[in-house]
């Protein structure tokens, strides 16, 4: 099955992400770090720039 | 500047940025989480309890029903099941006065410093035992010793009359101090005490209480 | 340390004068610390001991009390003393920090004193405001709370004009940004709910987002400004390393506050989101350990390099404790932590002596380490001496300290090994199952060598007084 079956008491947004091992935290980190890519290369322009 | 001397990885501003970034975000989701518990943990009404509503935190009214702790076959662990009614105290509360009797039980349990000797849900002092579900605990039930040590016939009688005179029914070396609680404060802890065992804790704590007796008896599972 | 004041060798930096006050406060409450600790061991062990007249409840909560109030005090007292040298400039409305000083200390006695002779109260909503809030560490009473809250907007105040006034370098952004969230994190456990689900969520707030966001950055900071004085640390570097940290500590510590929302009646959704980010809590602390020792051997080499015979440190004890800081932070809160920070074992191990083996090293290694290094730089500033060569008072001091918590947090982690295994696998926890427990061999056998480390703490302890004492003027007379 590709989505589980919601287990927890009451249905909510982080609930329903929570699929499975660790997808709910997996979720959370990828968008807590990939914007630091973006920042990444912009400092790099930056630098270059000088 | 030669290009290959750039690196970003040195570079305070990146840091800085990053570490602005990720606060902010990190402080945004938990704010958010937040909301999200908030609705889940609130208290639940009357009325769920009357229609079968699971709430994590179930009303006042609780404690006019049955409490059970039982292995959930969709959860994976024990969740408390709220059955049918019974007494409390020799009576049915209503919505206020459950209300009034567990706002005392929770102001006494802070006034008599109860979690700097016993956990509740799990935190506070190690030196007691655990409260999270004391209401179901075996040495309460019916025919159970601390009953028959306090002489009364129901668990929340026994209850109270242990909280008032604690030293007086020792189980252990280590006993409870007399802290000079009442009797309405007595009922009010122990409302506090049945309220807390309906709370939907995720399975803690895990197989309570299953194999104390075999364990006492000296047995295994073997046979 | 007596004689500072009088001495005023600050070149009259009142600020740095406050900041011994603070100091002086800081370490009598550790002292208090350790003894009501001492009486909750024996306890353990006796349980008759002081039974009805000074119950565990009430030693315990005076144990855990004077160590948050001590690391406050002393955590103050380190940002004045590091506020003239960061911003160039004297502290502005330092009359009024003083004021403070006194309002705070006068409180802190008076609470002390009704937690020692009144101990518990009725029922009643006057209990809360004026006895005890029966909320494990921050059970002062609700006048106290906000009189706290005045005192501390006060000490902010403090900081945030002279942050404004005077030269604004890295470190002090971060510790006026990290004090704004240190502060107004304790507001969200000055409330009363008969729920307790909602009372235990917001109170890990507080103690979660102190001990394990905040204090780590405050730490973070403590030892960027202490690396560059003691060692001569570039600023660069310093405040590099400690961006990364912060990004690193609140990027774990601010949602790993959900791995104490496991079984607290919250959803289950904190399972995952508290394991995984609680369980990168340990790399910053492992970076923070890298960045000292590596700041010290790069110093201690160009200084090597000039002069054969030199030494980069220009204060030995303060140095011990802040590299002790380093390794404690991340054995302490960093393995203990992660230990039992995961649900599968959690659940076994939530509320058994395993979390008081952890509480006990990662207090000691995050944070007393690094706050006792800081009293030793205020020695060597109010003494005005150059170079602060450690005594044999010193090595006795950190060396038993060390060896005493390092040995309670091992004997607590054995008898919590036994409790979870006993109390919690085998017999799935209940009234039965603890005082069983508790009456394993082995469970009582790590009780009996927690208070003999405990004793062997206290006199560490002693010797660390008496060297604070004396370590100051010893040291100039040598160098005069």
């Amino acid at each position: 099955m590709l989505f589980e079956p919601f287990t927890d008491v009451v249905p909510s947004f982080f609930g329903w992400l929570n699929q499975g091992p660790l997808t709910l935290t997996i979720f959370l980190h990828t968008v807590i770090i990939l914007p630091m890519f973006w920042i990444y290369f912009q400092e790099k322009k930056k630098l270059q720039g000088k | 500047m030669a290009k290959e001397n750039l690196s970003v990885w040195t570079s305070i501003p990146f840091w800085r940025r990053s570490a602005a970034w990720v606060t902010g975000f990190a402080v945004i989701l938990l704010i958010w989480l937040t909301f999200d518990t908030m609705g889940q943990i609130s208290m639940g009404t009357d009325e769920d309890l009357k229609n079968g509503v699971d709430k994590r935190v179930p009303a006042a009214t609780v404690i006019n029903y049955n409490i059970d702790y039982q292995m959930s076959k969709k959860r994976g662990h024990e969740v408390p099941v709220i059955g049918k009614k019974e007494p409390f105290f020799g009576k049915e509360w209503s919505g206020e006065e459950a209300a009034a009797l567990l706002h005392l039980g929770k102001l006494t349990s802070q006034a008599k410093n109860c979690m700097n000797c016993h956990t509740l849900l799990g935190n506070g002092a190690y030196y007691a035992p655990d409260l999270t579900k004391a209401w179901i605990d075996p040495m309460w039930k019916d025919g159970g010793p601390m009953q028959g040590m306090t002489g009364k016939s129901t668990k929340e009688e026994a209850m109270a009359e242990f909280l008032m005179n604690p030293s007086q029914y020792p189980t252990h070396a280590r006993m409870m101090p007399n802290l000079g609680i009442t009797a309405d404060e007595a009922k009010g802890l122990v409302a506090f005490l049945k309220h807390m065992s309906s709370i939907d804790t995720n399975g803690f704590p895990r197989n309570f209480s299953k194999t104390v007796e075999q364990f006492k008896a000296g047995g295994t599972n073997a046979h | 340390m007596l004689t500072s004041i009088k001495t005023n060798e600050f070149a009259g930096s009142e600020s740095k004068k406050l900041a011994m006050m603070y100091f002086r406060v800081a370490i009598i409450l550790f002292g208090a610390q350790l003894l009501m600790g001492l009486i909750a061991a024996i306890q353990f062990l006796v349980p008759g001991f002081l039974f009805e007249l000074f119950d565990f409840s009430v030693a315990r909560m005076v144990h855990i009390n004077a160590l948050v109030v001590w690391m406050l005090y002393a955590m103050i007292g380190s940002v004045y003393y590091m506020l003239p040298d960061e911003t160039g400039i004297e502290t502005v409305g330092i009359g009024i920090g003083k004021l403070a000083f006194w309002v705070f200390t006068a409180a802190i006695t008076v609470v002390v004193l009704v937690y020692i002779f009144v101990q518990v109260g009725a029922g009643t909503e006057a209990t809360i405001w004026f006895i005890n809030e029966g909320r494990e560490y921050i059970e002062a009473p609700r006048w106290a709370d906000i009189g706290i809250v005045v005192v501390v907007l006060i000490f902010y105040w403090n900081v945030f004009a002279t942050f404004m006034k005077g030269t604004q370098t890295g470190i002090m952004t971060v510790m006026v940004a990290n004090l704004m969230a240190l502060a107004g994190l304790y507001l969200t456990g000055m409330f009363f709910t008969d729920n307790i689900s909602m009372d235990q969520f917001w109170w890990w707030w507080v103690i979660h987002l102190w001990v394990e966001a905040t204090w780590e950055v405050f730490v973070g900071t403590l030892a960027a400004y202490a690396l560059i004085k003691i060692i001569g640390a570039k600023r660069e570097i310093v405040e590099m390393w400690l961006w990364i940290e912060v990004l690193m500590l609140f990027g774990s510590g601010v949602l790993g506050l959900g791995h104490h929302y496991f079984w607290i009646g919250t959803p289950e959704y904190w399972w995952e989101i508290g394991a995984l980010f609680s369980a990168l809590e340990p790399v910053p602390l492992v970076a923070m350990f890298v960045h000292v020792l590596y700041d010290w051997g790069k110093e201690q080499g160009e200084t090597h390099a000039k002069d054969s015979t030199a030494h980069a440190i220009n204060n030995g004890p303060a140095m011990a404790w802040i590299v002790t800081n380093a390794f404690g932070n991340f054995l302490g809160a960093g393995i203990w932590g992660f230990f039992h920070t995961l649900p599968q074992v959690n659940i076994y191990t939530h509320g058994t002596q395993f979390t008081a083996a952890h509480g006990h090293l990662a207090f000691f290694g995050a944070y007393a380490t690094i706050l006792i290094g800081m009293m030793y730089m205020g020695i060597q500033g109010a003494y005005g001496v150059e170079r602060l060569k450690a005594t044999f008072k010193s090595k006795m001091a950190i060396f038993m300290i060390v060896f005493g918590v390092l040995g309670m947090g091992v004997a607590l982690t054995i008898s919590g090994y036994e409790q979870v295994l006993v109390e919690r696998a085998e017999l799935g926890g209940g009234w039965n199952a603890f005082f069983t427990a508790q009456e394993l061999p082995w469970y009582i056998q790590g009780m009996v060598w927690r208070a003999i480390m405990g004793v062997v703490t206290f006199v560490g302890f002693v010797y660390l007084v008496w060297d604070l004492l004396t370590i100051g003027k010893l040291s100039k007379a040598a160098e005069a």
